[in-house]
């Protein structure tokens, strides 16, 4: 046990200097893609959350990737002295009671009707970013200026430098999947897998399904909204293709080529969706047809997802076990 | 003696179905009650109803002197009243100790506590090694519930039921399923956990329940027949046409 905990202990390591030295290994264009990695490995993380932890499975989880966007995309448009952080706290609490509002109609029920009504829920959303071009500018999009970041000893920092917009997202990443990891570890976290497990039986131990599944919803929202924002902050641009049904269909795609019974199964998934499609598109015009595909073999023939390929026994001691 | 369940006339139908009609009865502090009755008397559907699953259709029902008729079931639940079910329901993909863990955090009103980490709560450990160790599951803790034994599987679900510390507990045929040896250490175990504590159970064999209840109801296509001590049961003229003959002809 303890030559595993240094094993891990290891690798985590090694990961955070690798992760802090890769701007100043790579050039320009790779930061760009490990910083949309960082990104869609929180908003793969956030749907996990509700699918793989919950039970619940939203084919709209978009709907607060896109809330969190459009909040901080307003605000870095239009009110500039708002400071960044401040930005992004606000584009979370947007998407968490968003994510209350539209979970209050959707938790009761489960399987394909909670799907669906998650999926109307973010259509309506997209709708109203399409045709509230007063303060949405619909689909012509809404252009940024990255703010700068104002910290107490180290004085401004320009996120318009590339390598500054990484540290920043990927501290930013780092503390929502932590907190996201730490959440899990409580005893609500704990009524989470209940709900999933045998939300019938938790009732009669006490459990309130439905105020543990709006939390959780809540939360999950909370995330997406947050990944939204940093979203906005690295493209500079907000349209409505980050509320629509593909961006919901790319997180669940990631999260399910990646392994949903493992907490780290959607980063690898994020990892791996985005470094492939980043190649596979330069090779391709019908790169989805090839993910489309994939997608089909992962399902049919990796249950666990790419995660699952390091849990077999040889490899298990730094995954660590599935999430049963 | 004091009064910790009172039904009041409950009527239960199914589109048309009745399946109740007009049960009233009275269960007493740190009495063992038992209920029975043959196959479709009513018997599962009023435990159902008092533990908040369906709403009666008429009628009302008091536990701990509040009206609970119509309460969702985690409230029902909270106010101290725990039943098991007929056919297991427990967390299968769970290990024995996390699926009693679910109940004991449940009794400690940590279900949405999110400042502490679970594995940390000494309190919680203790008291789920407490019940595991009443109910003799020690040995297969960390084993996943879906791979026990049946026999096993049933102590699990008497387990999550007793982890609650309920002031009512209520066993749905806690033995269906279980050879007669089992049978016997089962009702041994229920007569040692429960005591002191108020208890209702369905039950078929009747060897059992003439040895365990203080009182004995008798349902009977959705209405009570009898209520008395086993004694006055067995000597009820119409108890026996209806029932208990039947099942000793069959014996």
């Amino acid at each position: 046990m303890s030559h595993r905990r240094t094993l891990q202990l290891v690798l985590i390591v090694t990961l955070v200097v690798l992760l802090l030295l890769l701007p100043k290994i790579f050039p320009t264009i790779y930061i760009n893609l490990f910083i949309e990695i960082f990104i869609f490995a929180l908003f793969a993380v956030s749907f996990n959350l509700l699918f793989g932890y919950c039970g619940l499975l939203p084919f709209g989880h978009a709907a607060f990737f896109g809330v969190g966007a459009y909040t901080a995309g307003i605000i870095f448009n239009r009110l500039h002295d708002i400071p960044l952080p401040m930005t992004l706290l606000m584009a979370a609490l947007s998407g968490f009671l968003t994510g209350i509002f539209v979970g209050i109609f959707c938790v009761r029920l489960r399987g394909a009707y909670f799907a669906l009504i998650s999926l109307a829920f973010q259509m309506f959303l997209f709708t109203l970013a399409w045709k509230w071009r007063a303060v949405t500018k619909g689909d012509d999009g809404m252009g940024i200026f990255r703010p700068e970041l104002h910290l107490p000893i180290l004085g401004n920092i320009s996120m318009m430098e590339i390598s500054n917009l990484y540290y920043f997202t990927l501290v930013v990443v780092a503390l929502g999947i932590f907190t996201c990891y730490l959440f899990l570890k409580t005893p609500l976290g704990n009524s989470a897998l209940c709900m999933r497990e045998n939300d019938f039986r938790a009732s009669f131990l006490g459990y309130n399904i439905f105020l543990t599944k709006l939390i959780i919803f809540s939360v999950s929202a909370l995330l997406a909204a947050l990944a939204g924002a940093l979203f906005v902050l690295f493209e500079e641009f907000v349209v409505t293709s980050s509320i629509d049904i593909n961006m919901s269909m790319t997180v669940l795609v990631m999260s399910i080529i990646g392994g949903t019974s493992n907490f780290l199964g959607p980063i690898l998934g994020a990892t791996f969706y985005i470094v492939f499609q980043n190649w596979i598109s330069s090779i391709t015009h019908q790169w989805w047809l090839i993910m489309g595909i994939l997608f089909i073999v992962v399902i049919l023939y990796l249950e666990g997802g790419l995660i699952s390929l390091f849990q077999m026994e040889r490899f298990r001691f730094w995954v660590g076990r599935r999430v049963k | 003696m004091k009064k910790i369940l009172t039904l009041k006339n409950v009527f239960k139908d199914f589109s048309g179905l009745t399946v109740l009609s007009g049960i009233t009865m009275e269960i007493f502090d740190g009495e063992r009650h038992a209920i029975i009755g043959p196959n479709g008397a009513g018997k599962s559907t009023l435990f159902n109803i008092i533990s908040g699953l369906y709403k009666p259709s008429k009628g009302n029902i008091y536990f701990l002197d509040k009206n609970i008729t119509g309460w969702p079931i985690n409230k029902i639940t909270r106010l101290g009243l725990s039943r098991s079910f007929q056919i297991v329901n427990i967390f299968p993909r769970m290990t024995v100790f996390e699926n009693v863990r679910n109940a004991v955090v449940s009794r400690f009103n940590r279900c949405f506590n999110f400042i502490t980490l679970l594995n940390r709560d000494v309190e919680i450990k203790r008291e789920s090694d407490r019940v595991i160790d009443l109910l003799a599951l020690n040995d297969v803790r960390n084993v996943p519930a879906s791979s026990l034994s049946y026999g096993g599987q049933r102590k699990l679900e008497l387990a999550l039921a007793l982890a609650l510390d309920p002031v009512l507990i209520m066993l749905d045929e806690p033995t269906a399923g279980l050879n007669t040896e089992e049978t016997r250490n089962a009702m041994q175990l229920i007569r040692r956990l429960t005591e002191g504590k108020t208890l209702i159970i369905i039950e078929h064999d009747m060897e059992v329940v003439f040895n365990l209840a203080d009182r004995i109801t008798v349902l009977n296509h959705g209405k009570s027949l009898a209520t008395g001590t086993p004694n006055e049961i067995q000597e009820n003229q119409e108890v026996n046409e209806a029932y208990l003959r039947r099942i000793k002809s069959a014996a």
